[in-house]
């Protein structure tokens, strides 16, 4: 996708895919891109619905996949990274798997626990809910790039002192999608804070002293 | 009564957790690395019939499809029970691949290997897979005649007689109750699911980075398996993304890892599925437990019957003992009978979660303790008050111990059960009733109210045992002052490398910013598996050990020295005299620096190493820790939801070597407590076997929303008795009690007495 291509913002801020697929040209590159593939699992009901009879029929005859890879320009953390990518690879397994940037965490594959979360053109997504190949052009800041080279931000900071996690792996998470709260202004309240933060599952439960780290951050940034 | 709560820094690895710098096992860039993906049984039981790979072995990328038919196969690696903390914990017998046999839906069944996730994915699809089923035991009822009654639990009896209940139980003038509570079956769900990459550097030689609560263990069952010399299997493991007891054992998955990459002669990356994670990696099973109570009319205990009956699988061997590790233990009564059946079933194996025993255990007890509360009309605090454990209710002194006591103190001193260590369970009560607020209670269901909510007040006893086990370590000191301690121990969040950095500076004498803690690599001295919150004590025995032959051995350096104020002084004569210093004991002003030793000597460094030692076990007294959880729910009436909104948490576990990361390791304990008591059940299809919740939209942990502050607080003192250390761990015991805390609160909020977890608002209507 190039730049012309860019969905307009209609609004609909929680769903960058529906947001692509409602443009009918990127609608059938894409579908296209990930016909015939069990990845097309990964990006849920929306799109097998919104398939047509076209695709239905590729995924029937599934030798005839194509994995032709397509290279891409993706810019994370201020950076052009330049890469060949099968077109079913996630955001997120691009950052892992190809570009070595494993600060953004995998804990389901399914969008259900906010590990991934990374930050797309400011704000917060389940990068494992996206494809790489939809994201070119736009800015992706992941949690190798919220620091502010070796001072970390605030949040950061705050989650360190506050204690904001105890395995650390949902903590990229929590970090990037704690800063874009900020931005949203939706860090108003404790319950507000609390449900708002809700996306990003700690089975470590180390909640209240995430809470705790967000107001902390909130207080000094303001 | 000593310095009980330690320092409050934050985590030593808590930079590299919050810039995404933490490796975690899949993390590690391994060149030419191929990816596995699985494919799993979807009957519960019978017979492979046929595995059609000829679309798939034609899909671009692929390089290789494993499966019984053609895996290179590892043998059964002969690891006995009695062994398994030191030489690896298989909850699961059969290695993977070893014949055509299914004995759960969802055992894997094969492996593609392609050279990118997406590939072997798609490959995956491909392959068609017959089987010939066979009717599965899904249930205790389907598997009533292959129930056993196993005698022990990693060596502790799990049957115990004391006394005879049924006297007591057909007194009529004793007050009884009798209830049967469930909890279903829980899964851990860690936020990183478990993952291995396993590389063949050589046909004998294999380094696996591996997702793991015990790298020493992975160590030894994969060089068994695949017949090689220990030496030659690294395990590496830095950080692990919460475990909670499902990266204990080692499960099929790293098997099938090491079959791939032999197979493709490449490197594979295998990261179990969210999916699978319900299966492959184990489970808490769902247990049915009977309670029966008899007191007297004041209050006193007279007799305590705990049946369980719990679930394994017909490959798996592990016991969930409820009653043992919480009626067997908690208090005083004149007779106490605890049975523990266990079923076969067609589901994926069973293994220890968070509090194994003690944590459903505690949940039946602590509301079988409520409803006899409110059958006396006793408040709950008071009720376990007057029937507070002293000694160990069913344990007994060995007989040497009792043969020592009385040659010291005469017959009849020798006790017959040993006295809890540093037990303080009664200030846990007392400071939690106090800050809580309990006095206010008023205790008639129903009858407390926030505007249209009503609130409900519960509190609940927790406990976990102190367990010990053996743990070497090693230690370099530099001549700049600084030092690297190193044990194949982890950090699954618990704050072990930050706690085991607080205990090596103190037992070396060296700064806190000076001392680097390693963990999680085969190359280090021996840790033993990280559960049963034994890490803190064990390694931190380990390294107290080791400061003290670092100390000898400078010292050795500082009496052949010439130059130093120590010269010529007996060794024995010399001890940390100061952080840093080394000192006569007998002459005060002798003492020499570490460093200035180190220098004069001409040495860069001087290295230590302790050998594994059998662990000694102080057999005079029982060790365990205790708690009180004080618990306020808060539900709508017309949508019956329930809601946590306040906790207090009092806990008694010897020493708190770091403060903060104490704190947390008891609140998240809590936590998964609240997920149990309101949400938590792994589901599965009545006729196939397979779980039908096995994702996180579906098993529902909570989240932020569902949780408020919780108060933790401290009391008791170090338990020297148990380790130099004096600490008992914390890892397990804030679940213990959490779900009774909660189930409790509901039933002084409603009336309702749900007996059957999770308490979803269907069951309040
Ligand atoms: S990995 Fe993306 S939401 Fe869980
Ligand atoms: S810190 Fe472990 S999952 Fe949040």
């Amino acid at each position: 996708m190039n730049e012309s291509d860019a969905p307009v913002d209609s609004g609909l801020e929680e769903f960058d895919e529906l947001l692509i697929l409602s443009n009918l040209e990127t609608r059938r590159k894409f579908i296209k891109q990930v016909a015939g593939t069990s990845a097309a699992i990964t990006i849920g009901p929306a799109l097998l619905s919104a398939a047509d009879a076209t695709a239905t029929s590729q995924i029937a005859s599934p030798s005839k996949s194509n994995s032709d890879s397509i290279s891409m320009t993706l810019k994370i953390n201020g950076k052009d990274y330049t890469v060949d990518l099968d077109p079913r690879t996630t955001l997120l397994d691009a950052l892992r798997e190809r570009l070595h940037l494993t600060g953004s965490k995998k804990g389901c594959d399914h969008g259900q626990c906010g590990a991934c979360t990374v930050l797309v053109n400011g704000r917060r997504i389940n990068s494992c809910l996206t494809l790489a190949v939809m994201h070119e052009g736009d800015e992706i800041t992941t949690i190798e790039g919220i620091a502010n080279g070796d001072e970390l931000h605030p949040m950061q900071t705050a989650f360190i002192e506050h204690d904001g996690f105890q395995c650390g792996y949902c903590t990229p998470g929590q970090i990037c999608s704690a800063v874009a709260l900020l931005k949203e202004n939706h860090a108003n309240s404790d319950d507000e804070i609390r449900e708002f933060m809700s996306g990003n599952l700690c089975r470590c439960g180390a909640y209240p002293n995430i809470l705790a780290a967000i107001k902390d951050a909130k207080t000094k940034s303001t | 009564m000593g310095n009980v709560v330690g320092p409050a820094p934050s985590r030593v690895d808590g930079r590299l957790k919050v810039t995404g710098a933490a490796k975690y096992s899949v993390e590690f860039d391994v060149p030419n690395c191929a990816h596995g993906w699985t494919i799993e049984s979807n009957i519960a039981k019978g017979k492979i019939l046929s595995i059609e790979t000829k679309d798939a072995q034609s899909a671009p990328g692929v390089l290789v499809i494993v499966s019984h038919l053609n895996a290179p196969k590892p043998k059964q690696p002969a690891v006995k029970e009695s062994e398994a903390l030191t030489k690896g914990i298989r909850n699961e017998m059969r290695v993977p691949f070893s014949d055509d046999a299914v004995h759960y839906a969802g055992q894997y069944v094969a492996l593609v290997v392609a050279k990118t996730i997406e590939q072997a994915r798609h490959a995956a699809s491909l392959v068609r897979v017959t089987y010939a089923p066979e009717d599965p035991l899904l249930t205790m009822e389907d598997a009533e005649h292959k129930a056993v009654k196993p005698k022990k639990n990693l060596g502790d009896n799990v049957q115990i007689k004391k006394g005879d209940v049924d006297i007591a139980l057909q007194d009529s003038n004793l007050v009884k109750i009798e209830q049967t509570y469930t909890t279903p079956t829980e899964t851990h769900n860690p936020i990183e699911m478990s993952g291995t990459i396993a590389a063949w550097e050589a046909d004998d030689k294999l380094t696996l980075y591996d997702a793991t609560q015990f790298v020493k263990g992975v160590q030894s069952v994969l060089a068994g398996a695949w017949n090689l010399a220990p030496d030659n299997v690294r395990v590496i493991c830095p950080f692990v993304g919460g475990a909670f007891g499902c990266k204990g054992a080692v499960w099929p998955h790293v098997f099938v890892a090491a079959s791939g990459a032999k197979a493709a002669g490449l490197p594979v990356k295998l990261h179990v599925t969210r999916r699978n994670m319900f299966v492959g990696t184990g489970h808490r099973t769902p247990t049915r437990q009977t309670i029966a109570l008899a007191a007297t009319r004041d209050g006193k205990l007279q007799a305590m019957r705990h049946v369980s009956q719990t679930l394994t699988s017909p490959v798996g061997k592990y016991v969930e003992s409820c009653g043992a590790r919480s009626t067997g233990v908690m208090y005083e009564s004149p007779s106490i009978w605890i049975e523990e059946v266990i079923y076969p079933v067609n589901i994926g194996t069973t293994t220890f979660m968070r509090a194994p025993g003690e944590c459903p255990g505690t949940y039946a007890l602590e509301c079988a303790m409520d409803e006899l509360s409110y059958s006396l009309g006793i408040d709950p605090v008071a009720l376990r008050l007057a029937n507070h454990a002293d000694n160990h209710p069913t344990k007994s002194v060995p007989w040497q111990e009792v043969l020592k006591e009385t040659f010291k103190e005469g017959i009849g001193a020798a006790k017959k059960t040993p006295a809890f260590s540093a037990k303080h369970l009664k200030e846990c009560y007392s400071l939690g009733a106090e800050k809580f607020g309990w006095a206010k209670r008023n205790p008639k269901p129903g009858s407390t109210h926030d505007g249209d909510l009503l609130v409900g007040w519960g509190m609940a006893t927790a406990t976990y045992p102190a367990h010990k086990m053996s743990a070497a370590a090693k230690v370099q000191l530099r001549a700049d002052g600084s030092a690297i301690v190193q044990c194949a121990t982890h950090d699954l969040g618990t704050g072990a490398y930050t706690a085991l950095t607080q205990i090596a500076s103190e037992q070396l004498g060296l700064p806190f910013e000076k001392v680097k803690f390693e963990l999680g690599d085969t190359a280090f001295p021996f840790g033993p598996v990280a559960g049963g919150s034994n890490t803190t004590g064990t390694v931190g025995t380990a390294i107290h050990e080791v400061a003290q032959l670092l100390h000898s051995a400078l010292a050795e350096l500082a009496v052949k020295d010439s130059k130093s104020p120590l010269h010529n002084l007996s060794p024995n004569d010399i001890a940390m005299a100061a952080p840093g210093q080394l000192g006569s004991k007998s002459d005060h002003s002798k003492s020499d620096a570490y460093i200035d030793i180190l220098k004069r000597a001409g040495r860069d460094s001087i290295e230590v190493e302790t050998k594994l030692k059998e662990m000694e076990e102080n057999k005079k007294f029982a060790f365990q820790s205790w708690g009180a959880h004080f618990c306020e729910v808060k539900i709508d009436p017309l949508l019956p939801r329930v809601q946590v909104s306040r906790v207090v948490s009092v806990m008694n576990c010897g020493r708190v070597v770091s403060a903060k990361t104490a704190r947390s390791q008891i609140m998240g304990g809590f936590v998964m407590g609240i997920g149990m008591a309101l949400a938590e059940a792994t589901e599965y299809d009545p006729k196939t076997g397979m779980p039908a919740t096995r994702n996180l939209a579906d098993y529902h942990v909570a989240t932020n929303a569902d949780v408020p502050l919780i108060d933790v607080y401290f009391v008791g003192e170090p338990d020297f008795a148990f380790n130099p250390i004096g600490a008992r761990g914390m890892g397990e015991i804030g679940i213990t009690g959490a779900a009774a805390a909660v189930a409790n609160a509901v039933y002084h909020a409603t009336g309702k007495r749900v007996r059957d977890l999770p308490i979803t608002p269907d069951k309040l209507i």
